[in-house]
């Protein structure tokens, strides 16, 4: 049962990621089908040399931002405040339409280079001279801070962290707060980054897995997840005629093994992203509906899920299916029209989310 | 919001391991501070810590952060009070909805120093953080099936995570959520606040004109609320309190430092108000957020003399340290014994009054009269959040 009273409208998208920027990239890389990784340079003796990753580029940032208030944030929130700026553009909104909406963060690992650098400050130079800029910018909410900041956005603003269920737990926070008319607007997404050491220990964890260059997303068995970062931001609104891409009409979340999942959309969106431990979930599923998976374009990062909510949203305008295809030759047949389509993640734990998307606002009676 | 109520409360801080333990302890004025117990760190001269007590963790074989520990042991508290079988609570929408920072932060320095030294550290600090998530550790131990997330909003939330979870209960999304805040004592916040120079070095004075910062604490607490559908068929649990309002404003301002005039500590005060239909005159104190900052306390100073000017208000940072993402939780657990018992504690660490400010924390206990009150907590970022609670029925 939808936890869901009322649909939520989305306005706006605002994508970045090793993809590129915006919708248009993002489009393109879906079409492809896969995004091409960067090799590191791995930092650690042990393991192999280079590793791939999905990075991202906040250039386009000073598109909306004076560089030289960009000194002081750092790639994880510069990556935040360029996904929001991004989602406000596609929706129509001027920072001057910012005041009372609400501003909602998830983030699996939170701003983890910087809080790395701040633990290097203090084995490099003692307790006594640990750097207070980042420490103050390594606290979790600090997206949402630049972001209430730049946008003078004075509404309530929540930052969450749920690993993998982080998308889906904003999610909930977001339909509370229109449903109880707290703001009519709130700019809604996730933001994880790269670091050397989360590659690290993807090494370490995987250690009998050859690394993979790109993820094969229904090869439930073989590791291949491909560390990657980025910010996808949705701007959600209560008013249905602001449904530039459809409506969030149903949320469901909970424990795999205690649930009765229906997924009753026309298509279906898996966040399969590499891990063969949340594979087997996906494994198991025998829906009727064609399956597809965009994870190659957009990596392998807790907060995946907003990604497949943007290319849901994208697929339902455009009515284009995008992404990797479970069995091509026959959905590509039987796919013509389709008016919903859900996402579904799922996690090594059988905690599972599943996401609906709508054309139109649906009958909850 | 309709009137959201607490069947059960479980609190443990360095005031005490229990919510009777810690109002006792801090009705009788003690302050139990001193030296980090479980780390050590290269200052000139160490900062007092309110640390729990007779917590300990059970270090051999358990991979969750001391957060996490505390945050289940408030939440066993809170459930056996509010008699909860996990059987009665797995047939119901059950969610949890926790504050923190260290609880979902990766400063494993250890690991980190190794990893930098090309060694191969092992896993398990990583692994512990990974299992560790506040919510989903209680989540998985009751076995619930709603809705689960942790809020990391900095030092407000506790405070937002009750807020949060009386929405949810609001708006049908829940029976019953487990909701509050857990933070343990960690090296890494230790230095960092020391770096921001806001560590005090001695016993904080929240409000007094010779403050000179904070001491950080540990703890948690956790309430459980109900829907009135919930409580219906539960006459017989005495309830504990209500949620009666929950507001929340963003200053927009700076990452440390609150709006100057408390822009956003109004805003969410406008907005609780409104939410819960009560006047301000109502209100028989305010829990503060009253750190011993310098900012902090200046700007809740001016508002409350714009907003409460009239209203009885004190801190208790002074008996258990700031406890950062825990603090709201466990101010809201204070306030609701507080209205319970109809008195409350002296703003401990007070001296003498800031001439700047043109109000005065409780220097007393003091008696009470109302079933009202307000927890506020200002945080980094420009988080605001405020809580009004109501007098249980005991």
């Amino acid at each position: 049962m939808t936890l869901l009273k009322q649909p939520m409208a989305i306005q706006g998208i605002g994508c970045i990621g090793g993809f590129g920027c915006g919708n248009e990239s993002f489009v393109a890389a879906l079409k492809d089908g896969y995004s091409q990784t960067t090799p590191i340079e791995s930092t650690h003796p042990t393991g192999q040399r280079y590793l791939p990753a999905l990075l991202a580029n906040t250039d386009r940032l000073t598109d909306f931002v004076p560089r030289r208030s960009l000194r002081r944030i750092d790639h994880f929130s510069r990556m935040a405040l360029l996904g929001g700026y991004l989602a406000l553009e596609d929706a129509g909104l001027a920072v001057e339409d910012c005041g009372r909406i609400g501003v909602i963060v998830a983030s699996g690992y939170g701003a983890a280079t910087t809080t790395f650098n701040f633990l290097e400050s203090i084995i490099d130079d003692g307790d006594s001279c640990a750097s207070p800029t980042n420490f103050s910018n390594s606290v979790h909410n600090v997206a949402a801070a630049y972001l209430s900041m730049q946008l003078q956005a004075l509404g309530p603003n929540l930052t969450i962290s749920q690993f993998d269920m982080s998308i889906s737990a904003a999610l909930y926070n977001a339909a509370c707060w229109l449903e109880q008319g707290r703001v009519d607007t709130v700019l809604v997404g996730g933001v994880d980054e790269h670091s050397s050491l989360l590659n690290y220990c993807y090494q370490r964890y995987f250690t009998d897995s050859v690394v993979a260059e790109r993820i094969a997303p229904f090869n439930f068995e073989q590791q291949s997840a491909v560390v990657a970062e980025g910010a996808a931001f949705l701007v959600l609104s209560r008013q249905p005629q602001q449904a530039k891409y459809g409506v969030i009409d149903s949320l469901v979340a909970g424990d795999f093994n205690q649930s009765a999942v229906k997924i009753d959309s026309d298509l279906l969106l898996i966040g399969a992203d590499g891990h063969r431990s949340y594979g087997e979930i996906y494994a198991q599923l025998s829906t009727p509906q064609p399956v597809y998976n965009c994870t190659p374009c957009y990596g392998s990062l807790p907060v995946g899920q907003g990604f497949d909510l943007a290319v849901a949203a994208l697929m339902l305008r455009n009515q284009e299916c995008y992404g990797i295809a479970r069995q091509p030759s026959r959905e590509s047949v039987e796919v013509n029209t389709f008016n919903s389509v859900s996402s579904l993640k799922c996690t090594a734990n059988d905690q599972f989310s599943l996401i609906r998307l709508s054309r139109q606002e649906c009958d909850h009676a | 919001m309709s009137h959201v109520c607490v069947s059960g409360i479980g609190c443990l801080c360095a005031a005490g391991d229990t919510l009777d333990e810690a109002v006792s302890s801090m009705m009788a004025g003690q302050r139990h501070a001193g030296d980090p117990p479980l780390f050590e760190a290269s200052h000139p001269h160490t900062f007092p810590v309110f640390a729990v007590r007779s917590f300990l963790p059970e270090t051999a074989g358990d991979v969750f952060l001391r957060t996490s520990q505390l945050a289940l042991n408030a939440a066993q508290q809170a459930i056996t009070q509010a008699q909860w079988s996990g059987d009665e609570l797995r047939k119901l929408r059950v969610g949890v909805c926790i504050g923190t920072t260290v609880g979902s932060t990766m400063d494993v320095e250890s690991f980190y120093d190794e990893y930098r030294q090309s060694r191969d550290p092992e896993m398990l600090a990583i692994d512990c953080f990974l299992d560790s998530n506040p919510a989903a550790v209680i989540n998985r131990h009751f076995g619930l099936n709603g809705p689960c997330q942790t809020i990391v909003n900095a030092c407000s939330s506790g405070t937002d995570a009750i807020g949060m979870a009386a929405m949810w209960i609001e708006s049908g999304l829940c029976d019953v959520v487990i909701a509050g805040g857990a933070d343990e004592l960690c090296r890494t916040t230790y230095n960092g606040f020391a770096s921001l120079q806001i560590n005090s070095p001695v016993l904080s004075r929240p409000f007094s004109v010779d403050r000179c910062g904070l001491n950080l604490g540990e703890g948690a607490a956790v309430l459980i609320l109900e829907s009135e559908q919930v409580r219906e068929k539960r006459q017989h649990i005495a309830a504990q309190g209500y949620v009666l309002g929950y507001g929340s404003g963003t200053d927009g301002w700076h990452l440390t430092a609150p709006h100057p005039e408390g822009r956003g500590l109004k805003q969410a005060l406008a907005e609780a108000f409104a939410m819960s239909g009560i006047d301000r005159q109502q209100l028989a104190f305010v829990n503060t957020h009253g750190t011993g900052t310098k900012d902090n306390d200046r700007v809740e100073s001016l508002v409350l003399a714009d907003e409460l000017p009239t209203i009885p208000f004190h801190s208790t940072k002074g008996y258990t340290g700031h406890t950062l993402g825990a603090a709201g939780a466990i101010e809201a657990a204070f306030t609701l014994a507080f209205l319970q018992q109809q008195q409350i504690p002296a703003s401990a660490g007070f001296s003498e009054q800031d001439p700047e400010f043109s109000v005065t924390p409780v220097l007393e206990n003091r008696a009470i009269s109302g079933e009202v009150a307000l927890s506020e907590s200002l945080a980094f970022g420009g988080n605001n959040a405020v809580l009004i609670l109501g007098k249980g029925e005991l």
